[in-house]
């Protein structure tokens, strides 16, 4: 076993906050150049970059997880990570299922478009993706268990769209695999991690945590967020 | 004015939490960030909002709160009923927006 560095919360240019740079490729390559051995690629309510994103980092070297960043109707966020192809597929049918199709403006909020390996437009998304979706966190929460995810409320230290802000406390009957902070975490009865939210190439591995893994992978992740078989979070970076 | 008065005069839905109809109002905050509620709503106070998780009973019991109003036509879940009724804290419900019963609200108690 060996400590592992990953950055688990990164958007790409799916985001309408995201930076039109922020292409799988340009991501892969960044993360490389930062000396990360894992990350995930987690967009606003979708998953439609995941795919070509691990295979891009596949070929690079590089372990990519697929996830979401998920809005649920209290407009909390919350990552999603998704243990393989196929939970990708059906979690992102329970997304279409609870989406409020809610107008986007690109001109204010920014493009939404999905991309191929070349860099061509695919598609264009043309509802608001980080609108809250109409399911509650616990259905959220519910929802990536089911699928065989991991659940872990997004930057709960930011004064709105965490859950602290909106909600005020973790309910103790949500069932939480880790929390994910912007600062510096105090005492937290859930494990803790953190991650850049990166919406433009230079923000990637801006923060960061380093696990003790067998390898980079999303079983090793799992057990090490459960402190399993010697896996742990080891620190936290920048 | 007691919770049961501004029911009556403004016409909303009780959806739980009966046994707290007496309750002195005396006052209103509106607020949709829990966080924010938790730190500021006065006691006594009605709570205007469009969320409807179960940590809103949590809160409103923590500040001692006379109701929560949740308005647009939301509707409170199970578990959110069940914990306003084992504190008869009422929650209360209206299709009128936040702003439009925030206005009512404030001629009758302000």
């Amino acid at each position: 076993m060996k400590p592992f560095r990953a950055d688990l919360h990164i958007h790409t240019l799916l985001s309408p906050c995201g930076s039109l740079e922020m292409s799988p490729r340009e991501i892969i390559a960044r993360a490389k150049g930062r000396g990360l051995d894992m990350i995930a690629v987690a967009d606003h309510n979708s998953t439609y970059h995941c795919e070509l994103t691990v295979t891009l980092g596949i070929e690079a070297g590089i372990t990519v997880l697929r996830a979401a960043e998920v809005t649920s109707a209290e407009d909390v966020h919350s990552l999603v990570i998704l243990p393989d192809e196929a939970s990708v597929i059906s979690f992102q049918d329970w997304l279409d299922l609870h989406c409020t199709h809610m107008p986007h403006n690109p001109d204010i909020f920014g493009d939404q478009v999905v991309i191929d390996r070349d860099e061509n437009i695919i598609r264009e998304i043309n509802y608001f993706l980080p609108a809250a979706l109409n399911a509650t966190i616990d259905e959220v929460e519910e929802a990536a268990h089911n699928h065989g995810g991991l659940f872990i409320p997004a930057h709960i230290d930011r004064p709105a769209m965490g859950i602290i802000g909106q909600l005020g406390f973790i309910p103790d009957d949500l069932f939480v695999d880790a929390v994910e902070v912007v600062g510096m975490a105090g005492d937290l009865l859930y494990p803790v991690i953190r991650n850049s939210d990166a919406h433009m190439p230079e923000h990637i591995g801006r923060r960061f945590t380093d696990y003790m893994l067998e390898n980079p992978s999303f079983s090793e992740l799992a057990k090490a967020l459960r402190s399993e078989g010697g896996r742990h979070i080891i620190q936290h970076g920048r | 004015m007691k919770v049961t008065d501004i029911v009556e005069k403004i016409g909303l839905k009780v959806f739980s939490g009966h046994e707290g109809l007496g309750k002195e109002v005396t006052g209103g905050y509106a607020s949709d960030l829990l966080s924010d509620v938790m730190g500021h709503a006065g006691s006594g106070a009605v709570w205007i909002t469009i969320q409807t998780h179960r940590n809103v009973m949590a809160i409103a019991s923590l500040r001692d709160l006379s109701a929560v109003i949740i308005t647009c036509g939301e509707n409170p879940g199970d578990d959110t009923m069940a914990q306003s009724n084992e504190e008869g804290l009422p929650v209360l419900g209206t299709d009128l927006s936040t702003f439009e019963l925030a206005g009512r609200l404030y001629s009758l108690i302000g």
